[in-house]
């Protein structure tokens, strides 16, 4: 592999943040990858036959998806935080959090005793 | 010709939903009048000016789209929009009324102008459009919605982003769209989303007032040096959602420089920094 030309790195200052803290995070490239399992998961509960399956028989809700054991364990135990990590964008995650009942502070406050990333 | 009459910029929130459905008894309660009073200006000044269509720009959570393809601009040119179940079931709205022919004008307009929207002949809003509009274009009862819409929804979930620049510039052509429309409308564009919040990470719920207030004062007053800006740095003074402040910024980017605000508010409260700009335009007033 060569090295990157000065013209991309020019392009990439423009839309590539590169200096944030650890505490501020992006949906990006890297995010999206990780995620794709978790989201495509959590984002089918958009659908009511999939909250309904969800609220009668998670396992099986879960089965439907190609989730990595790590990634149901973190479902199971409502781990936000984890899910978070593992890159669960948060606009997917209210969907699994609302068919869990899970009101919003109490991510609030998992996500600020989380310590970052 | 089409005219553009006016502009709105409004934060959009489901927690802006959950006091809305809930009543006027929450709605004017003591916490929420510094934004819904305000709102209810803006249903006030809108129902005087009377325009003829709403083109809200505004983004998705991904509610109509997703990781499959997710679109960098996306088009509605639709005559109905459906409201999208967000995961708890959609809220009981009728489909909102759109404009079809003006957002196929809209369409080629900007693809001539080399913006090249997804263009969406069904597209289901989420709260980036339905948590504020209902504050200003619905009536209660047999009324329903009021104004027909033509969505125009940017990307600022999955990065890379369209760039402040483009979004501005995006504006601006949008601007030229609708000037060159040659049926006799009246147009208010909305821009939605923002001010200050975070919600991931240590930082959750993170609002950032000083900046919430000097962005609303370099929107009226010189919006295009907001460009200069990247989403880092955008991200760094507001956090990481409040990005969403490039659909104010192409809002703005379709009004004449000299438009001014006739409504103004700020408020932050909770885990938000909610703001709301209604635009007048000159000698677009009878």
């Amino acid at each position: 592999m060569s090295e990157l030309t000065q013209d991309y790195l020019d392009r990439l200052d423009r839309v590539q943040p590169k200096n944030l803290p650890g505490d501020l995070d992006l949906f990006d490239e890297e995010t999206a990858t990780r995620g794709i399992r978790l989201n495509k998961a959590a984002y089918s509960l958009k659908d009511e036959a999939q909250r309904t399956l969800f609220l009668k028989d998670e396992e099986r809700w879960m089965a439907q998806f190609e989730l990595a054991d790590e990634e149901k364990e973190l479902v199971r135990k409502r781990d936000w935080i984890g899910l978070w990590r593992h890159g669960l964008s948060i606009y997917v995650m209210v969907k699994l959090s609302g068919v869990t009942d899970t009101p919003l502070p109490e991510i609030g406050k998992q996500m600020r005793e989380s310590g970052g990333k | 010709m089409a005219r553009v009459i006016g502009g709105i910029g409004a934060s959009h929130a489901p927690s802006m939903e959950h006091v809305y459905d809930a009543g006027d008894e929450v709605r004017e309660a003591e916490e929420w009048q510094p934004l819904f009073g305000p709102f209810q200006e803006v249903a006030k000044w809108l129902e005087e000016l009377q325009p003829d269509r709403l083109v809200v720009i505004y983004n998705d959570h991904m509610d109509e789209f997703f990781l499959n393809a997710y679109p960098t601009f996306a088009l509605g040119v639709a005559d109905t929009y459906r409201i999208a179940d967000e995961g708890f079931g959609a809220r009981p709205f009728p489909p909102l009324p759109g404009d079809a022919k003006l957002g196929w004008h809209v369409a080629r307009s900007l693809v001539a102008d080399e913006f090249d929207p997804t263009i969406c002949q069904e597209l289901e809003v989420d709260h980036g459009v339905i948590s504020p509009l209902p504050m200003v274009d619905f009536a209660e009862g047999e009324g329903g919605w009021k104004i027909p819409i033509v969505p125009l929804a940017v990307n600022v979930i999955l990065h890379p982003l369209p760039t402040p620049r483009r979004c501005w510039k995006l504006g601006q052509a949008l601007r030229r769209a609708i000037l060159s429309y040659p049926e006799d409308l009246g147009v208010v564009v909305v821009g939605t989303g923002g001010l200050s919040h975070q919600l991931t990470g240590p930082r959750f719920g993170a609002v950032q007032e000083e900046w919430d207030r000097e962005f609303m004062r370099i929107m009226v007053e010189e919006p295009e040096s907001l460009c200069e800006l990247t989403h880092e740095e955008l991200i760094l003074r507001g956090g990481t959602e409040s990005v969403e402040v490039v659909n104010w910024l192409a809002m703005r980017g379709a009004l004449p420089a000299d438009a001014r605000p006739v409504v103004e508010a700020y408020y932050p409260h909770r885990i938000m920094g909610y703001g709301l700009q209604a635009y007048a335009v000159n000698g677009a007033t009878s």
